[in-house]
C-alpha cells in the first residue's frame, strides 16, 4: 500500500490532523499551520537556507525511533508524546507550546503542525532525582523527522536529562524541545545533537526557568551536515539561574549553527555561558548568540565565553555575540572571545616534555572540552561522546 | 656519545632582532653551571633557543648533546634525549590535568617508534606511586594530581610543579630558568633539594642554572659560572664570581668588557 506523501510546500489542513487526536490539539495544530502558510521565511545570517528547503520535503509516515538509555528514576514520568495528549491533558494543555510558541517561526510553525511523536517528561511536585535519564531518538532514512519533546518540572523538582538525536536517517530533521521550570527546580539538562553526518537538522530548545530554579544545561553539537539550533533560556523568575555549557565540532563539510539567546527579565538572576568551538578540515561552525538584559530586571549577573579552535587553515568560524541593556541594573555583565589556532606556547611546553606534536595538539583540543564531557552524567555515554570527538580530531 | 652541551657561536632572532650573538659555553656532565646576566641580556632566548622554541630563528651556530646537532631535532625529540627546560613562565594547559599531562609526558619519554605504545608506557600503579612520591617530596599536596596544569596556579606551585615534572622525568641535562622568581625562602629550599636529589642520583647529570641573583646558588651550589651581557657569554669564573657579582652589581663587568661609554 503506497500512499503518496504530503508535501510540506503544499500542506493543507487535512495533511496535518492525526487520527483520534483530541479536539484541543487538532485547534492547536491549525494554528500552527496557519502561522506555517502566513509566516516569512526566516532571515538566517549564516545558515544557508537551501540546505532546509520545503520544495524536496514530505511528511513522514514513519513517526521516528523513541528509546529509553538507562532505566528511568522512579516517580517520573516519561512517555511518548503521541499517548501523553491523551492521558495528561491538562498538563498538556498548560505546557505545550508555552516556551515555543507555534508562531515564533516558520520552522517551529511547520513542527506545531505535524510533529508526530517525542519525549514527555514529567517530574512532580519536589521530588528530587538523581538517577540520569537518557532519551535518545532517531529515524530512519528516507524520512522526515518532525519530534515535539516536552520537559515539565514542578515546584521543587531535581532531575537529570539526557536528550539524544542519533543515527543518520533523513535527511530533515525538525526537533522541538521545551523545558520548563517550576520554582526552586533543578534541571540539570545535556541536550546531544549527534547525528549521522547526512542529516540536515533544525532544532529550537528553549528553558522557561522559575523563581530560584537552576538549568546546568550542556550542549553537545556535533553531528549533522547541516544544523541550525536556535536555543533559549528565558531566566523569567527572581533568582533563577542558567549554567550553560556547549561543544561544537564541525569538520568535513559540516555547518553548524548555534544561536543561543538568553534573556534576563526576574531580578536577581544570574547566567554562565562557556561555548567551546573546534573547526576542521571544511567545517564551518557559527555561534549567533544573543544576551537580552530586559527592562525590571535587575542586579542581573551575566557572562559569556565563546572560544573556538582552529585545526586547519580552511576550517571557517564565526561569532556573532549580541548585547542588549535595557535597564540600568546591571549588576555585572562580561564576555570574553577568543578564535584562533592552537596556542603555539602549549605546544612547545608539552613538545619540551616529550609528548609529541599531534598528541600536543589532542590533548589540548580535548583539554578544552573537558569542563562540557565532564558533565555528561552517563560514563558510559561520557567515554563514548569523548572517543567520537577524539577519533575526528 | 659525549653528554657535554657543547653551544658553538650561537646567534638566534626574535622577528628581524638579533638578541643572541654568539654563545659559546659548554657545561660538561655531572656539573652545575650558572648564567647570570642581567634583564634583557638573553638568558631565556638562550633557553628557548636551546630547547627550539618555535618564535625563535637561530641564524648560525651548533649546539650538541650526545652525539647529534639538537637544533636539527623535533622539540620533543630533545626532550627525548634528555633534555629538560624549567620554564620562567610556565604555561597553562585548561583541562588536562597534572596527572594527565605527567603520565603523557612519562610516556612520551618511553615511546619507541615503531613500537605499539601499550608495550612501553608507564603501568598506572607505577606511576601513581612515583607521582605521589615526588609530589610528597616536594610539599605539593596530593589534590593539585586532578588540578588542571598549571591552570590558576600561583607562581611558586608552579615553579614547584615545573620541578615535580623534572623529577619525574629525570632529565640528564636540565635547563633551569629563573626558578627562584617568585619563590619564598622555605619553597627555594623545597625546590633546590629536588634539584639537588636528581642530580645526586645521577653522577653524569648536566645542570644549567640561569638566575638574575646569586640567591639560588647558595642551595644550588654551581661548579661554573657564566656571565651574559647582550646576548653573549662575557665572563666565566668559579662560584666566586656569582658572589663578586652579587656584590658589585653588573656594571664593573659591564665596563670592563663594553669599555666606560657604554
Ligand atoms: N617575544 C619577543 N619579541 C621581541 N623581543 C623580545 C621578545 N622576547 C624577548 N625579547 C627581547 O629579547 C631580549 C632578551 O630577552 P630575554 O631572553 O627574555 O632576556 P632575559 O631572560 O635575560 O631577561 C630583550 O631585549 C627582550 O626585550
Ligand atoms: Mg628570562
Amino acid at each position: 500500500m503506497a500512499t503518496k506523501l504530503p508535501a510540506i510546500a503544499s500542506l493543507s489542513a487535512a495533511d496535518v490532523l492525526v487520527a483520534n487526536e483530541p479536539a484541543w490539539l487538532q485547534t492547536w495544530r491549525q494554528a500552527g499551520l496557519a502561522a506555517f502558510n502566513t509566516l516569512e521565511m526566516p532571515y538566517w545570517r549564516r545558515t544557508d537556507l537551501t540546505a532546509f528547503g520545503f520544495a524536496d520535503m514530505q511528511l513522514s509516515a514513519d513517526s521516528g525511533t523513541f528509546r529509553i538509555g538507562a532505566d528511568a528514576p522512579p516517580g517520573v514520568v516519561v512517555m511518548p508524546m503521541h499517548l501523553a495528549v491523551h492521558e495528561h491533558v491538562t498538563l498538556m494543555q498548560a505546557n505545550l507550546g508555552a516556551a515555543v510558541a507555534v508562531n515564533v517561526s516558520k520552522y517551529a510553525a511547520l513542527n506545531a503542525a505535524t510533529w508526530r511523536d517525542g519525549w514527555f517528561v514529567y517530574v512532580p511536585k519536589n521530588l528530587e532525582t538523581t538517577l540520569p535519564l537518557h532519551l535518545i531518538q532517531g529515524f530512519g532514512a528516507g524520512n522526515t523527522l518532525m519530534s515535539r519533546n516536552l520537559v515539565v518540572l514542578e515546584r521543587g523538582a531535581r532531575l537529570t536529562l539526557v536528550e539524544q538525536l542519533m543515527g543518520n536517517g533523513g535527511p530533515y530533521s525538525n526537533v522541538v524541545t521545551e523545558l520548563i521550570l517550576g520554582d526552586g527546580a533543578t534541571l540539570k539538562y545535556t541536550g546531544m545533537q549527534t547525528w549521522g553526518s547526512a542529516v540536515h537538522h533544525v532544532g529550537h530548545v528553549v528553558a522557561k526557568v522559575g523563581n530560584d530554579a537552576t538549568i546546568e544545561w550542556s550542549a553537545i553539537n556535533t553531528g549533522a551536515l547541516h544544523a541550525h539550533i536556535e536555543a533559549e533560556t528565558n531566566l523569567i523568575g527572581n533568582g533563577s539561574r542558567v549554567d550553560w555549557m556547549a561543544a561544537t565540532v564541525a569538520s568535513d563539510g559540516q555547518r553548524l549553527l548555534t544561536a543561543p539567546w538568553l534573556r534576563h527579565v526576574g531580578r536577581s538572576t544570574e547566567a554562565h555561558m562557556d561555548f567551546k568551538t573546534v573547526v576542521k578540515g571544511s567545517g564551518y561552525a557559527t555561534f549567533d548568540g544573543m544576551i537580552k538584559i530586559e527592562g525590571g530586571s535587575t542586579d542581573t549577573i551575566t557572562r559569556l565565553e565563546e572560544h573556538a579552535l582552529h585545526l586547519s587553515p580552511q576550517a571557517r568560524s564565526d561569532s556573532i555575540p549580541g548585547l542588549k541593556i535595557d535597564t540600568n541594573n546591571v549588576q555585572k555583565a562580561g564576555h570574553a572571545s577568543t578564535s584562533g589556532e592552537v596556542d603555539d606556547e602549549q605546544l612547545f611546553y608539552m613538545q619540551a616534555r616529550g609528548i609529541s606534536k599531534s598528541e600536543a595538539v589532542h590533548m589540548i583540543v580535548m583539554g578544552f572540552f573537558e569542563p562540557v564531557l565532564d558533565r555528561i552524567p552517563l560514563e558510559s555515554l561520557r567515554e563514548q561522546v569523548t572517543a567520537a570527538i577524539a577519533a575526528r580530531i | 656519545m659525549s653528554s657535554e652541551l657543547v653551544i658553538k657561536n650561537l646567534h638566534a632572532n626574535i622577528g628581524d632582532k638579533e638578541i643572541l650573538k654568539g654563545v659559546n659555553l659548554t657545561v660538561k656532565p655531572g656539573t652545575i653551571h650558572a648564567i647570570m646576566g642581567p634583564n634583557g641580556s638573553g638568558k631565556s632566548t638562550l633557553s628557548n633557543t636551546i630547547m627550539g622554541h618555535p618564535s625563535y630563528t637561530v641564524t648560525a651556530g651548533e649546539v650538541w648533546y650526545k652525539g647529534q646537532n639538537i637544533l636539527e631535532l623535533e622539540v620533543d625529540q630533545r626532550a627525548k634525549l634528555g633534555m629538560f627546560l624549567a620554564f620562567q613562565y610556565p604555561v597553562s594547559i585548561p583541562g588536562v590535568t597534572v596527572a594527565n599531562f605527567m603520565r603523557a609526558a612519562v610516556n612520551g619519554h618511553r615511546a619507541v617508534e615503531g613500537k605499539d605504545t601499550r608495550e612501553t608506557q608507564i603501568p598506572m600503579p607505577q606511576f601513581r606511586k612515583e607521582i605521589r612520591e615526588k609530589m610528597a617530596a616536594l610539599g605539593v599536596d596530593e589534590a593539585f594530581a586532578r588540578r588542571y596544569l598549571n591552570d590558576g596556579f600561583s607562581g611558586g606551585e608552579k615553579k614547584r610543579i615545573e620541578i615535580l615534572q623534572m623529577s619525574m622525568l629525570k632529565p640528564s641535562m636540565a635547563i633551569m630558568d629563573e626558578t627562584d622568581s617568585g619563590l619564598d625562602i622555605d619553597a627555594l629550599k623545597v625546590v633546590s633539594q629536588g634539584v639537588n636529589v636528581l642530580v645526586q642520583a645521577n653522577s653524569e647529570m648536566g645542570v644549567l642554572v640561569i638566575t638574575h641573583y646569586q640567591r639560588l646558588l647558595n642551595y644550588i651550589k654551581p661548579h661554573v659560572v657564566s656571565v651574559m651581557m647582550e646576548g653573549r657569554i662575557v665572563r666565566e669564573g668559579g662560584p666566586e664570581l656569582a658572589l663578586e657579582l652579587e656584590e658589585r652589581g653588573y656594571d664593573f663587568i659591564r665596563e670592563e668588557v663594553f669599555g666606560n661609554g657604554n
